[in-house]
């Protein structure tokens, strides 16, 4: 009784930490002043000099493309234009290929989806590979279980360890 | 010189073909002599590839500019230290160095096998001479490093010259770590060769059991050890050497290297399945196979000009070449898998869903999904241009996005499925086990919040993080009291004994907590700060608790360089921690320019000083100032990854007690039997 007591208190500590840890998460954040709006939008675009690397930290030396565009989107957002209507003008001026993720349009909503349809497929697969695997048990397993019922999980770990090592190069 | 390396190589193709045909014909007819012979021609293509090698760096070490490949990278005023990663600054000499690495592999797996498993051995030997033919093919016949310039006179008569100077090396592999990042990650790529070969071989030849796995273990951790260093050295290089401020930039060079690393760190966690289970037969033989087609894959990527890449030093048109092989690799395992499939019929079934058999499966599952991420993202732009006809990017903040919660997926697997039993986990078990490491978790992210770990992955970083750790070190705590208890020595040697009896268990977890270290690392990008600034004689900028004053700005010449150099006084609050010298090369050989920064490193936060160049407006030194805390811990956790992958690599100290334990008389305690046992809480691993 009083080991369901402890047991009790114990997950109740648990579950008040918790409760605690998750409400912080729900304190808003203070918004972004300028500067840091710039690095944010930045983010959202690539450099265009072929480099590969968002705008906001393409350094290559003598980069013809960063500088200007940075520029660029110091002076959109200046203006007080939206976030995404700055990343609309850039679009606008130079097509898809700024964006630094794929266009959640038509066949490039593909790239967004590839990872999770390969979660849900795998998860898929994961399913009914278990469930093939507890479905139906081999007669030589089941021969193999009761063989094993009769000795202790640890006489059986021993042995299992034994025959690894003496297995093992 | 050059005459002696061609020769070399066309040599060890001949030698190659021979080992695969005679190999071919010593597995039908089974005849001693051939199967020795094929071998010895299998040695010999490693022995000839070796000596091509040397006979390149020889060239390149004396500067003979006769040779286009020497000359195009390198030059009579490059340090000689440096002649040696001009090996593979460019195609032809990657190639080669990629047979070289290779051949060390090959060559030790031949003559450590001469004279055992001679049932799988020819077969193996043929395989591994087949991947060697492939590279020769390309080292011989497509992309030569021992090509002479030649020059067309009067009469179309063609007469081989000598340039006075080569070009120089590329800046970006003028540093050290450039000498060992490349060979590592070449020697991860080409060292999952050897278990592909033996699974390969095991399913042709239909070999019985788990032999296959028990004999190319350590080969397979040593490859993934080689392929976690080479991957952690190329961010390091990233992060010191392109001075962007960061150490991970999703290129596809970057994401080429990772994703074998992924499917092999699968494969590592899945055997034991097989080991212990008989389970996963057909899982761990794709597994096997698929990374070493993400190697090729890799190569295909870095030097086919696929995709734009910084990282891509040496691209050409081999990519047809690559691909051509990878729909051959593919075909033959496929062939073998469709006609032997009948022989990977599963031993066991699964017990529980709470058992170490789910948690490897939903472990390979989210590092697969990771390396489907990550693939799709790095060939997308290219898919997008055949489909769409539109060019489009996916940079780091798309992978960012989707690898994040993927990571931390994984690291909550990583504290989980070690302390998971096999077959079944009793509830009971389950709240011994992890009841304490969650609450530890828990309280650590309840005091990270307060203390500004307010973005929510950094957070559950923290908190899982800390779980992790804690579970880990439980099951330490936990078998160094029973060895204590029982041989009444103190605790710590009682720590060591544990470990030392069953290393892969007790290193694959240290391997786990350098995992922990990187996450903690990878964090800490949460709280990046950075600044420019234009700086003159006496000019302050603050970051964070540093104050830097830029003392001088100057010029200075180097080997074969001119640098600008800006040297800064970085002090926190009133004490000076160190001098920092950013700077930017010009070298004279080639007309480019390199970046050196510089860095003041702490376990709390490194700052990250760059010269980005001068003012166009009055001729200042711009410099690009970061503040980028935890980053060591990431390079700790490396240091701790290969230590614990070579405590796993040891052979257990003291198997001898597990035999005597099993052959012991049991004795009579209260009228039950009790057998001593070596302490295993949950199996062996």
């Amino acid at each position: 009784m009083a080991a369901t007591k402890s047991n009790s208190k114990a997950w109740l500590s648990y579950a008040a930490v918790t409760f605690l840890a998750v409400a912080s998460l729900l304190v808003p954040r203070a918004n972004a002043d300028h500067s840091d709006r710039a690095k944010v939008v930045g983010l959202r675009l690539m450099c265009m000099c072929g480099c590969n690397q968002v705008l906001i930290q393409c350094n290559h030396i003598n980069c013809p493309s960063s500088a200007p565009m940075l520029k660029e989107l110091e002076a959109h957002i200046s203006t007080g234009q939206a976030d995404d209507l700055v990343v609309q003008d850039f679009v606008q001026e130079y097509g898809d290929q700024v964006l630094s993720s794929p266009p959640n349009k038509g066949f490039n909503r593909l790239a967004v989806l590839l990872p999770g349809i390969a979660f849900v497929v795998g998860l898929g697969l994961v399913s009914l590979v278990i469930m093939q695997w507890r479905k139906q048990i081999p007669v030589a397993a089941q021969a193999r279980r009761e063989l094993q019922s009769k000795f202790s999980p640890d006489a059986m770990a021993r042995a299992r360890d034994l025959a690894n090592r003496e297995t093992e190069d | 010189m050059d005459l002696f390396g061609s020769f070399a190589l066309l040599l060890a193709f001949v030698c190659a073909l021979y080992a695969i045909v005679g190999g071919i014909f010593a597995v039908r007819t089974r005849n001693p002599l051939l199967v020795k012979s094929a071998r010895n021609s299998g040695m010999a293509v490693c022995i000839l590839i070796m000596m091509a090698t040397v006979s390149l760096v020889y060239l390149f070490v004396t500067d003979n500019f006769a040779i286009a490949y020497v000359v195009q990278h390198s030059s009579r005023a490059l340090p000689t230290f440096f002649k040696f990663p001009a090996l593979w600054a460019g195609q032809e000499g990657s190639l080669l160095f990629w047979s070289f690495l290779l051949s060390i592999y090959v060559f030790s797996v031949l003559w450590t096998y001469r004279s055992k498993h001679p049932e799988l051995m020819p077969f193996v030997g043929i395989i591994l001479a087949s991947v060697q033919l492939f590279f020769l093919i390309m080292n011989n016949f497509i992309a030569s490093p021992f090509k002479l310039i030649g020059q067309t006179g009067p009469g179309g008569v063609i007469s081989w010259i000598t340039q006075p100077d080569g070009h120089g090396l590329t800046p970006l592999l003028q540093y050290p770590e450039m000498i060992i990042h490349p060979p590592m990650l070449y020697s991860g790529y080409t060292g999952f060769t050897i278990p592909f070969a033996f699974a390969l071989a095991a399913l042709i030849g239909r070999y019985p059991g788990e032999k296959w796995i028990h004999l190319t273990r350590r080969w397979t951790m040593i490859a993934w050890c080689f392929q976690s260093v080479g991957i952690l050295l190329g961010a390091h290089w990233a992060y010191a050497v392109l001075g962007w401020g960061g150490y991970w930039g999703w290129d596809p060079v970057e994401n080429a290297s990772l994703m074998p690393w992924l499917t092999g760190t699968a494969f590592l966690h899945s055997v034991m399945m097989q080991e212990k289970r008989g389970m996963m037969k057909v899982w761990n033989f794709w597994l096997v196979f698929i990374t070493f087609m993400l190697c090729i894959f890799g190569t295909t990527l870095t030097r086919s000009g696929m995709v734009n890449s910084v990282h891509a030093f040496a691209q050409s048109d081999i990519g047809p070449w690559f691909l051509g092989f990878l729909g051959v690799i593919f075909a033959a395992c496929l062939l073998a898998f469709l006609k032997n499939r009948d022989y990977l019929k599963s031993d066991n079934q699964l017990d529980s869903l709470v058992s170490r058999e789910s948690s490897f499966l939903f472990n390979n599952l989210i590092l697969l999904v990771a390396c489907v991420a990550i693939l799709s993202g790095t060939i997308f732009p290219v898919l997008s241009e055949w489909f769409t006809g539109q060019k489009i990017s996916v940079g780091a903040p798309f992978f960012n996005k989707i690898n994040i919660p993927i990571g931390l997926m994984l690291l909550f697997l990583t504290g989980v499925g070690p302390l998971l039993a096999w077959r079944r986990t009793s509830l009971e078990s389950l709240k011994k086990n992890f009841g304490w490491p969650l609450l530890g978790g828990i309280v650590a992210g309840a005091i990270a919040w307060p203390l500004g770990w307010t973005d929510l992955f950094s957070l559950t970083c923290v908190v899982l993080s800390v779980f992790v750790t804690l579970t880990i070190a439980s099951e330490f705590i936990r078998g160094a009291m029973v060895i204590r208890a029982r041989s009444g020595e103190n605790f710590f040697s009682s720590l060591i004994q544990l470990t030392l009896r069953n290393t892969r268990r007790y290193g694959g977890y240290v391997v786990h907590i350098g995992i922990v270290l990187v996450f903690v690392g990878i964090s800490g990008q949460a709280f990046n700060q950075d600044k420019q600034v234009e700086m003159t004689t006496g000019t302050k900028a603050t970051i964070g608790n540093y104050t830097l004053v830029c003392q001088a700005f100057d010029s200075t010449q180097g080997p074969n360089y001119t640098s600008e150099r800006v040297s800064i006084e970085a002090d926190r609050g009133t004490q000076q921690v160190m001098m920092l010298y950013p700077e930017k090369r010009f070298y004279d050989a080639n007309q480019e320019s390199g970046t050196m920064v510089a860095i003041y490193s702490t376990l709390r936060e490194d700052l990250y000083v760059v010269y980005a160049g001068r003012s166009p407006d009055n001729d200042q030194p711009i410099i690009h100032i970061y503040l980028n805390p935890l980053v060591k811990w990431i390079w700790l956790g490396g240091v701790v990854v290969v230590l614990g992958t070579l405590l796993a690599l040891m052979p257990n100290r003291a198997p001898v007690l597990a035999i005597q334990a099993a052959s012991q008389p049991v004795t009579t305690l209260g009228g039950q039997q009790v057998i001593q046992a070596p302490v295993h809480s949950h199996g062996s691993d």
